[in-house]
């Protein structure tokens, strides 16, 4: 199972001379598994670039967790959507009060938007989330709701002996300190139970979350404790707050080594996710590399000298 | 993969009884007692942490609720059951044994949790003092 990030950024893309090195493009995750398919995580700004990338592909999966604008904002501009030969699937979390494409089509439709979901050229299919497990393919998922604001949807994705976790927007210390916790009360624990890979919100730091607490995100120590409690093999923290330049995303990543260090973890098993990043994700130990920088995603903690992101 | 979490609506719901004080215990579907509040500790004599997740059989023998005329109820003869079975709210007028001082009479207010499968997974119910006619 191969992991590609193309937008880590939360809320509202950030782009600029000072987020070069993380990206501003908001969550979007491709997944390729072992027999080539792959799926999409999220439809944020990220998407965009991976369109392009998929140019010749005569299907395509999105699993989207939510319909925050920062899950969905790409679609629109998603190449594949206007290609006619192309079959796109797409699920995401169930509503009582209307189905996944007309929630969908409140954003692809006027004014915001130029084209209506029915004049889209691809054709596209949108489906609520099973409450049970589900297979794509050779593939099974899982989706759980998980705390957040709004229904949302945290998933669970095993190929073979691999699994993912994927919770990027997540706040399971809202209320109590996950420490006072049994394992049954916590949110997510059960999708990212023993997983290879956790790709988890962390969106502020602990000093900036008491200002924050119901907004739906985590704070570093709440990602790295549901981490650790969960038994995640490795971790890669997403979803960074608009504010954080790359200068504070560092310090946040030297943190994260130090105090995953300090709950007996390998340092080398955490990171902060960076637009471009590709993970495989059942390699041991921290034989992923930034291509980029020729540096290894997991352990890295010092800053980079250069950015070669275009 | 065996299910050790709880649906995020009971989670939900007892992070909201941790935030209030009015006497809160969370049930799940079958009538297990899961959690119940510091406001519901004091008034039952005993902590949450101390008396522990208990089945419906279990929690009825320890707070041993009864009606008006003093029979002891079991769980089908508290309203508060139809909360849980027929997904409707109930409300009921109920005495239980406390640790300090015998019987209390109060009221009670269960709440259906319904969530995504359109079935109640618990109840909140909620107690307050009754005031009318006082403590027994
Ligand atoms: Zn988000
Ligand atoms: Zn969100």
């Amino acid at each position: 199972m191969k992991v590609k990030i193309w937008g880590a950024r939360g809320s509202v893309p950030a782009p600029g001379p000072t987020m070069n090195r993380y990206g501003g493009n908001t969550s979007c995750v491709q997944v390729t598994f072992r027999d080539e398919s792959q799926l999409i995580l999220d439809a944020g700004t990220g998407i965009r670039a991976l369109g392009l990338e998929l140019a010749g592909a005569p299907r395509v999966a999105i699993l989207l967790t939510h319909l925050h604008l920062d899950h969905i904002q790409g679609l629109m501009f998603f190449h594949p959507c206007f290609r006619p030969e192309c079959e796109i699937t797409i699920w995401g979390p169930s509503s009582p009060e209307a189905s996944l494409e007309d929630r969908i089509a409140r954003y692809i439709s006027a004014p915001l938007s130029p084209v209506e979901v029915r004049e889209l050229p691809c054709s596209v299919a949108f489906n609520d989330a099973p409450a049970s497990e589900w297979r794509i393919g050779d593939v099974t998922v899982r989706a759980e709701a998980v705390t957040h604001r709004g229904p949302t949807l945290g998933y669970r994705i095993t190929d073979g002996e691999t699994t993912l976790a994927y919770i990027p927007d997540h706040e399971p210390a809202l209320g109590s300190s996950l420490d006072d916790l049994a394992d049954e009360w916590i949110s997510g624990y059960d999708l990212a139970r023993d997983v290879d890979l956790l790709i988890h919100d962390c969106q502020y730091t602990d000093a900036e979350y008491p200002a924050h607490v119901g907004w739906g995100h985590s704070a570093l120590g709440d990602a790295l404790k549901f981490a650790d409690r969960v038994g995640a093999k490795r971790a890669l923290l997403f979803h960074h707050d608009p504010l954080h330049t790359d200068e504070k995303l560092d310090a946040m990543a030297a943190e994260a080594a130090e105090r995953w260090r300090a709950m007996g973890r390998d340092p080398e098993t955490i990171a902060l996710a960076r637009e471009g990043d590709e993970i495989e994700v059942n390699a041991p130990g921290p034989a992923v590399h930034r291509a980029r920088e020729g540096r290894s995603t997991f352990g890295t903690t010092a800053a980079p000298q250069v950015s070669t992101r275009g | 993969m065996e299910g050790a979490q709880r649906p995020l609506e009971l989670i939900l719901a007892r992070n909201f009884l941790t935030s209030v004080t009015t006497p809160a215990v969370l049930v799940d579907g079958e009538g297990t007692l899961l959690f119940y509040n510091e406001a519901a500790a004091a008034l039952l004599g005993r902590s949450f942490e101390e008396a522990g997740q208990m089945r419906a059989d279990e929690w009825i023998r320890a707070f041993a609720p009864v009606d008006e005329e003093g029979e002891p109820l079991e769980l089908d003869g508290i309203n508060l059951a139809g909360a849980l079975k027929s997904d409707r709210p109930a409300h009921s007028e109920i005495r239980i044994r406390t640790a300090s001082d015998g019987y209390r009479a109060l009221e009670a207010a269960a709440l259906p949790i319904v969530a995504a499968q359109g079935k109640a997974s618990g109840a909140i119910i909620m107690f307050w003092t009754r005031t009318d006619n006082g403590e027994t």
